[in-house]
């Protein structure tokens, strides 16, 4: 039985975890940007969700479309500003950008903010759904019904929006999308926005379900949405979002088993085996060799 | 960098401590700036060289420094003995990470190393009781001991690393010229060409990696004497992770030169940002600082300071690249 409550706590979380990671697939899908800011999208979302509640008494699950687009303009900006330099070609230079990065929104949050983690105490309070033994909060079902809400959105978009076919088209060959008449800067501003908007709206996601806020957290988030990706496989962005229901088991399973100050260790390890052996991950295309 | 120009050099630094306006902090802040410097110029030797761009060498450096403190406080071995442990227990891991992840290229190398290092981080906060968990493993104190390789003052330990970062200084010339460096640069420059020419790419690859993370750990064991403590994050972390490549960064990727200049600019940089915070009363203006340089010369300026210099002199004389 605790098994079955691991598992089943492994995928509501998880779910979220895979909402962030489909933003990080998405731009290193089409842009093969390695955006290792993600995670500190996904704190600025946090602190939208946790202002919104502490501030002005909006319950987070509300403050989830507002993150979605203020992170996404931020994200736009951010193309705009540095990103746009070093579209198609992950390098090391692309990386070191998105790392300072990191570190400025880290440190910014930290003299805004205060170094404090903060958890929110909303309506959605201890209130939870009891199936026998098993132990499911209204919070992480709600969170996980938001994602699972993204995910058919964003396999929508992808599918059937003109933009999303633009999108795919620009990853397919940017060269090929251009010379078709489409813009694949304009494109790109938009898949980065999309990018940097599911990070803001997991941030508010995972503040409605208490997840405590810290201006560090990112830095904790940042490789859950690396290792799901890769895990997804690179360039499949339905992929990730499995990704990152794998992890939250892992995470979920190892605490139950092992140690919950050690849940993310076998995940590194997951990575590093995912990378040696099967590097086109579970559903991706294209290969780390 | 002329032998005259590095002779005068290096005899400014050893005789800081008899300057006029020299002090304790003066000479703790150079032997600060030559531990960074000492590891850039390590890190300079896989990544530089090899192209090998490692995020993970926080994990050598937290295996030089905890093994150096382990067998100090449990077996009451002298780090002058304890340092050689210290880098074979590296190499050895960096053999490890070169065989998992040898294969992978460029970016998913670094990814892969540095996901390596955050694991260590969190078992290091894991297993408390040889590790000290949060708050670090402390070496005991001995007063002046050089046996220990412990002084009250810095002085001693500002030989101790001018040491070690000219003997990296010539050492990185010298394996530039040797035919295991021309090897390692065929590799960065272009595999498959390197591999038709019949270097062994994968033996050269894993060779360089232990090289440096055998010099990254003597650094570990120089960093745990002169502070006394190491924790996960300073070793381990993600930040440290960054640190270590803003040297050569900085200075220059590959050269002999460029980790020197690049780290003394760096430290002079978050010293001045470290009295502005401290003016300003906010915490965290120096890493905000080592953020926007470090976005502002990869963006502006990536071939670093000497390999800029290099394009602007040779642009000047008409030089076609």
């Amino acid at each position: 039985m605790e098994l079955v409550q691991a598992l089943l706590s492994g995928v509501l979380v998880g779910g979220v975890y895979g909402l962030f990671a489909m933003g990080f697939s998405l731009a290193f899908g089409v842009m093969r940007i390695v955006n290792f800011a993600h995670g500190e999208l996904v704190m600025i979302g946090m602190y939208v969700g946790f202002f919104a509640f502490s501030l002005a008494g909006i319950d987070p699950l509300l403050a989830v479309p507002v993150a979605l687009v203020l992170v996404g303009a931020l994200g736009a900006g951010l193309y705009r500003l540095i990103y746009r330099r070093f579209v198609g070609r992950a390098t090391l230079q692309q990386l070191l950008v998105a790392i300072a990065l990191a570190l400025v929104l880290q440190t910014l949050a930290q003299i805004l903010v205060g170094p404090d983690a903060h958890a929110v105490q909303s309506g959605w309070g201890s209130r939870f759904l009891l199936i026998g033994p098993i132990f499911l909060p209204y919070a992480e079902l709600a969170a996980f019904a938001v994602a699972l809400v993204c995910v058919v959105g964003i396999e929508l978009l992808l599918g059937r929006w003109r933009w999303g076919q633009m999108i795919r088209a620009v990853a397919d060959d940017p060269e090929i999308a251009e010379l078709v008449g489409m813009n694949a800067q304009r494109v790109n501003i938009v898949a980065f926005a999309l990018s940097a908007g599911l990070a803001g709206l997991a941030g508010a996601v995972l503040v409605m379900m208490y997840y405590p806020v810290s201006p560090v957290v990112g830095a904790t988030l940042m490789p859950i949405a690396l290792i799901a990706t890769v895990l997804g496989g690179l360039g499949s962005i339905g992929g990730a979002f499995i990704g990152g229901i794998l992890c939250g088991i892992v995470e979920q399973v190892t605490s139950l088993f092992w140690n919950a100050a050690l849940q993310d260790v076998p995940l590194y390890v997951l990575l590093l085996v995912i990378m040696a052996f099967l590097p086109q991950g579970l559903f991706g295309r294209q290969s780390a060799h | 960098m002329p032998a005259v120009l590095l002779v005068a050099l290096v005899a400014a630094v050893a005789t800081l401590p008899l300057w006029p306006f020299a002090n304790n902090y003066i000479v703790a802040l150079a032997v600060r700036t030559l531990l960074f410097i000492a590891l850039g110029q390590a890190w300079n030797v896989i990544a530089g060289i090899g192209g090998m761009l490692s995020l993970g060498h926080g994990l050598f450096f937290g295996l030089g420094a905890y093994a150096t403190g382990l067998l100090f406080n449990s077996f009451g071995l002298t780090p002058w003995l304890g340092l050689f442990p210290a880098m074979a227990i590296a190499a050895a891991a960096g053999l490890l990470v070169g065989l998992v992840t040898g294969h992978l290229r460029g970016i998913y190398f670094a990814l892969a190393t540095v996901v390596m290092s955050l694991a260590f981080e969190k078992l290091a906060r894991y297993f408390v009781d040889l590790t000290g968990g949060d708050t670090g493993l402390s070496v005991t104190f001995r007063g002046d001991a050089p046996w220990a390789m412990q002084w009250r003052g810095p002085t001693a330990f500002l030989f101790l690393s001018l040491a070690v970062v000219v003997i990296y200084y010539l050492a990185t010339r010298a394996i530039l010229r040797s035919r295991f460096g021309l090897e390692l640069q065929a590799v960065r420059d272009d595999e498959g060409a390197a591999a038709a020419s019949g270097v062994n790419t994968f033996r050269t690859k894993l060779l360089g990696l232990m090289l440096s993370a055998a010099m990254t750990a003597l650094v570990g064991t120089l960093y745990m004497q002169f502070y006394l403590n190491i924790d996960p994050s300073t070793a381990f972390g993600l930040f440290q992770a960054i640190q270590i490549q803003l040297p050569a960064l900085i200075g220059g990727l590959g050269t002999a030169g460029g980790p020197v200049i690049g780290g003394a600019l760096m430290i002079l940089v978050s010293e001045a940002a470290n009295i502005a915070s401290g003016k300003l009363n906010l915490q965290g203006v120096d890493v905000l600082i080592y953020g926007l340089v470090l976005l502002l010369v990869v963006m502006r300026a990536p071939l670093g300071i000497i390999g800029e210099w290099h394009r602007w002199t040779s642009r000047r004389a008409g030089g076609a690249r």
